[in-house]
C-alpha cells in the first residue's frame, strides 16, 4: 500500500516533469467569441485566433494547448505563467502593454451597436443616459462605454457579463437595451436571430488585434509568431483563412473545418490547409 | 423601468430547438463523463484522506487529535471555488504546472475528505465503548481492535452519511468547470455560445441528466447498505 503510493508520487511526479520538457505551449482562449474562437457541434475548438496559432505552431515547429478560459482571466493567467500564449481576440492597448507583450497586429476592428430589432432605438437613442447598455467583462467594449460615455458625463447604465452570448440573452429578455461589442461577433449575433436584431452603428475605435505573451517574452516566443504571421501572408493562407472565417454560417465553417484539418494535423501543411478551408466554405454556402 | 423588470419573452423555444438540442447529447455525456472521473477520483481522495483524519479525530495521541480537527476545520471553512483557484493558481507560484484536471480533484477531495471525516468519526464514536474493552479482552492489540471490530462497523454505520456526500459532490463536480475543465457545465456553455437560443434548452438537458446519475448512484448505495446489513444488530427500515 505504502509502495503503491509512493510509485503513484513518482508517476504524478514524471507526469509533471515530462510536461515541462516537450516544447509545447499553451494557448488560452475564451472559446465563446464566433467568429475568432468557438466550440463546434462536435465539441471541437475551433475559430480564427485559434486556426491561424495551430498553423504557426506547425510552421515554427512546435506544438500548442488550447485552454479555454474566462477572457478577463487570460491576462492573469498569463503573467502566472499558466499558459503562455493569450490568442482572444485581445485589443492592443497601452493599459494592458503595460503587463504583457503584444505581437504585431493582426486584426483591426471597430465597435458596434446592437440593438433589438423592435426596440426602434438608433445610435444615439441606444446611448442616452438611464439606458441600460451591456458589455463583456474586461473588453475594449466595456472600456469604451466607461471612459466614452460615463466618463464624460453621459449616464448610461453599465451592465458587464462574464461571457459576449449571455448579453445577447439579456438583451433579447428585454434586460438591456444595447450591446456595444465587435463588429464580427455581433454580426455572427444577428445571423443567429434573424430579425430580432439590428446592428444601429459602427464606432470608428480602430482597434487594433495582438497576440499576446508574458511581459519580456521569457520563452522567446514572440519571433516565432511574427515569423509564422509572416510565411502565413507572404503564401496567401492568410487571406484563405479571412474568407473563409468571417461572414459565413458557424455550420458551413464548422463542416468545412472537419473536412480540411487533416491536412493541418496530419500532413502539417498550412497553406494547403488554408486554401482546402476556403474552398470548402464556398461550396458548401452556395 | 417596470419594461425592465419584468422582461420581455425571449423569442420561443420550438420544437425544433428541443430536437436541436438532443443531437447535441453525445457532446454533453462526453462532459458528464468528466465529471463522473472527477468524481471517482474527488470520493477516492476524500475516502481515504477522512478515514485518516477520522481516526487520528477519534483514536490519535492529543497533537494529532488537534491537527485533525484542525485540518476538518480549514477544509470545512473555505468556500470550493476558492479551494478551486487557490489549488489552480498556488502550485504556479512554486513553478509547479498542474493540469486543471489534477487541481479540480485535489481541490474538492481536500474538501470532501474534511467533511466524510466528520461522519466518519460520528460512526466510530456511535459504537459502544465495551466493544473495545471486549476485543481487548481477547487479546486483540488497540491497532487490531480499530482495524477488525470498529472501523468495519463505523464504515456500514456510514453509508447513509456517505450517500448524501456522494450526492452533494457529485454536483460540486461542475463547479470544476471555473479553472477550466472541460466537464458537462462547461459543455452545455458552448452550446449556448454557438447556438444562443439554445443555452436554455441545453441547461435543462444538462439537469435531466444529473437526476439520473443520482438517482441510479444513490439507488446502487441503497442496494450496498441493504447487503451489508446485519440481521438484527440495527434497526431494520
Amino acid at each position: 500500500m505504502a509502495l503503491r503510493r509512493v510509485a503513484m508520487a513518482f508517476l504524478i511526479l514524471g507526469v509533471v516533469l515530462s510536461g515541462a520538457a516537450a516544447e509545447k505551449f499553451i494557448v488560452g482562449t475564451d472559446a465563446s467569441w464566433a467568429p475568432f474562437e468557438w466550440v463546434s457541434a462536435k465539441g471541437q475548438m475551433l475559430g480564427f485566433d485559434l486556426d491561424v496559432m495551430r498553423m504557426i505552431a506547425v510552421l515554427e515547429g512546435y506544438e500548442i494547448e488550447i485552454q479555454d478560459i474566462a477572457f478577463d482571466s487570460i491576462i492573469p493567467a498569463v503573467i502566472a505563467g499558466k499558459v503562455d500564449i493569450g490568442a482572444s481576440g485581445f485589443t492592443i492597448t497601452a493599459a494592458r502593454a503595460e503587463v504583457v507583450d503584444f505581437s504585431s497586429p493582426y486584426w483591426s476592428s471597430d465597435q458596434t451597436v446592437l440593438v433589438r430589432a423592435d426596440s426602434g432605438l438608433n445610435i444615439v437613442t441606444a446611448l442616452m443616459p438611464g439606458r441600460k447598455v451591456a458589455a463583456q467583462r474586461g473588453t475594449t467594449g466595456a472600456f469604451w462605454v466607461e471612459d466614452n460615455l460615463i466618463a464624460k458625463g453621459v449616464a448610461v447604465e453599465l451592465v458587464l457579463y462574464e461571457t459576449y452570448p449571455e448579453a445577447i440573452m439579456d438583451l433579447l429578455a428585454g434586460r438591456v437595451d444595447a450591446v456595444v461589442q465587435d463588429q464580427a461577433p455581433s454580426e455572427q449575433a444577428v445571423r443567429q436571430y434573424p430579425g430580432k436584431l439590428i446592428i444601429v452603428g459602427v464606432i470608428k475605435t480602430y482597434e487594433e488585434f495582438g497576440f499576446l505573451v508574458a511581459k519580456g517574452d521569457p520563452k522567446g516566443i514572440l519571433p516565432r509568431i511574427e515569423r509564422g504571421m509572416k510565411k502565413l501572408k507572404e503564401t496567401g493562407a492568410w487571406d484563405n483563412l479571412v474568407a473563409a472565417y468571417f461572414g459565413n454560417p458557424l455550420g458551413v465553417i464548422e463542416a468545412a473545418w472537419e473536412a480540411c484539418i487533416s491536412i493541418l494535423e496530419v500532413g502539417k501543411d498550412p497553406v494547403a490547409y488554408a486554401a482546402c478551408l476556403a474552398q470548402k466554405v464556398k461550396e458548401l454556402s452556395k | 423601468m417596470g419594461e425592465a423588470q419584468l422582461g420581455l419573452p425571449l423569442p420561443p423555444l420550438t420544437l425544433e430547438h428541443w430536437l436541436s438540442v438532443w443531437s447535441y447529447l453525445p457532446t454533453l455525456l462526453q462532459g458528464l463523463s468528466v465529471n463522473l472521473a472527477l468524481l471517482g477520483g474527488l470520493l477516492g481522495v476524500g475516502f481515504v484522506l477522512g478515514v485518516i483524519v477520522a481516526l487520528l479525530e477519534v483514536y490519535g495521541p492529543r497533537g494529532l487529535r488537534l491537527f485533525a480537527a484542525g485540518y476538518a476545520w480549514v477544509f470545512r471553512s473555505i468556500p470550493e471555488i476558492l479551494l478551486l483557484l487557490l489549488m489552480w493558481f498556488g502550485p504556479a507560484q512554486f513553478g509547479l504546472s498542474i493540469s486543471p484536471f489534477t487541481a479540480a480533484v485535489l481541490a474538492l477531495g481536500l474538501r470532501s475528505s474534511a467533511y466524510q471525516a466528520e461522519i466518519f468519526r460520528g460512526a466510530l464514536q456511535a459504537i459502544p465503548t465495551g466493544q473495545t474493552l471486549a476485543a481487548r479482552a481477547l487479546g486483540f492489540s488497540r491497532l487490531q481492535a480499530i482495524r477488525y471490530v470498529l472501523l468495519p462497523q463505523a464504515l456500514r454505520l456510514s453509508l447513509a452519511g456517505w450517500g448524501n456526500e456522494f450526492a452533494v459532490v457529485l454536483k460540486d463536480t461542475t463547479l470544476a468547470y471555473a479553472i477550466g475543465v472541460v466537464e458537462v457545465m462547461r459543455q452545455a456553455r458552448y452550446i449556448g455560445s454557438r447556438d444562443f437560443p439554445l443555452t436554455l434548452p441545453a441547461y435543462i438537458l444538462v439537469a435531466m441528466l444529473f437526476l439520473v446519475v443520482t438517482y441510479f448512484g444513490l439507488f446502487l448505495l441503497g442496494n450496498v447498505e441493504k447487503r451489508l446489513r446485519i440481521p438484527g444488530l440495527e434497526a431494520r427500515r
